[in-house]
């Protein structure tokens, strides 16, 4: 794959897992391969592609994140079929995943995603993406805000940010440090998507951080672990009960 | 505020139960500080409680409309933030297509 451009999509949403050198556009170098059959370099049991199958599967039908957001498309009129939807392809950089508006496919790397529980925070992180594209006219590719706004939405809610996360990644801070959290990782998925500055990326995050923060849809609430998200997915399944009566 | 009769409470009493007993535990007031750097307010999960029951015991015409208030004010709460975005009245028109080298 040369270097154009458009060869990624110019319209994908990076995922999470991001370092902090820039990235350049040729994050997903599979995405117009020609069927290659994925080999793990070593095979052990599964290949990487089959981990990343039978991982995925397990998340679509578990955990709670990804069920509320299965419904909300659902009710959104975005039914998500797997094997549509979803793709696991090897990925340059440390890029865990994107979300493709072009073909409307989430792309899972499967080369980077190390256990269940990154796999679990990798779909609901594009998961958002893609209900942010279902639910509205999000310009993906010509609109720096609303890529911001829909970055700072995954990172958000997604569980990017929780505490135990980012004393993984040695980022120490405990008051309000989520926000911070959100903010920096929004802007690192910009710029692993978008050939601009830090400056540029970190301004568009500023200018909508306010808007987007606040907005949890369709959670309702910031879901801290799978207790809030299962307490989220019940009020949304009593969504229809309690609007038919205002 | 949108009127209140007739009513049906939006969650079950063990939900009401469930969030103010979830809102006072020391892992939600870590949480909540961490997000936002201060203590959460659990108060208005205890009213609500009260005033379902009150309502479920003695059908309290006031314990309704407490709890239909407090819901409501819940919603437009959420619904405070300016939008970046247009909203969409139908999803995109081809989320379902077959990709595109499925279709050649």
């Amino acid at each position: 794959m040369a270097g154009a451009p458009d060869v990624r999509r110019p319209g994908s949403a990076a995922g999470e897992q991001l370092q902090q050198q820039h990235v350049s556009c040729q994050v997903f170098p599979t995405r117009l391969a020609q069927g290659n059959p994925q080999q793990g370099f070593l095979s052990s049991f599964f290949t990487s592609n089959e981990k990343c199958q039978l991982r995925l599967l397990r998340t679509l039908e578990t955990n709670p994140y990804v069920k509320l957001l299965l419904d909300a498309m659902k009710h959104s009129g975005c039914a998500v079929n797997k094997d549509r939807h979803f793709s696991c392809e090897d990925c340059n950089g440390n890029v865990s995943g994107g979300f493709d508006a072009s073909t409307s496919q989430i792309v899972l790397c499967q080369n980077n995603i190390r256990n269940q529980a990154h796999m679990n925070r990798v779909v609901t992180h594009e998961l958002i993406h893609a209900f942010d594209h279902c639910r509205a006219h999000v310009d993906w590719f010509t609109n720096l805000r609303h890529l911001a706004c829909s970055e700072v939405r995954a990172a958000n809610l997604s569980g990017d940010c929780s505490l135990v996360n980012e004393i993984f990644r040695f980022h120490f801070g405990l008051k309000q440090h989520h926000q911070t959290c959100v903010r920096d990782r929004a802007t690192l998925s910009i710029l692993a998507v978008r050939n601009i500055s830090k400056e540029v990326a970190k301004n568009a995050v500023d200018e909508v951080f306010e808007s987007c923060f606040n907005d949890y849809e369709p959670f309702g609430r910031i879901p801290h672990n799978k207790t809030y998200a299962r307490y989220a997915h019940r009020d949304f399944q009593n969504r229809d009960r309690y609007y038919s009566n205002i | 505020m949108a009127d209140c009769s007739p009513w049906q409470p939006r969650r079950p009493c063990e939900a009401y139960r469930a969030e103010w007993k979830l809102c006072r535990s020391a892992r939600h007031f870590l949480h909540h500080y961490y997000f936002h750097g201060e203590r959460p307010a659990c108060e208005q999960w205890r009213r609500d409680l009260a005033s379902f029951r009150d309502w479920e015991e003695r059908q309290s015409a006031e314990a309704q409309r407490s709890l239909c208030e407090s819901e409501q004010a819940r919603v437009q709460a959420a619904r405070k933030h300016i939008l970046v975005w247009a909203l969409r009245q139908s999803p995109p028109a081809d989320w379902h297509l077959p990709l595109p080298q499925e279709d050649e």
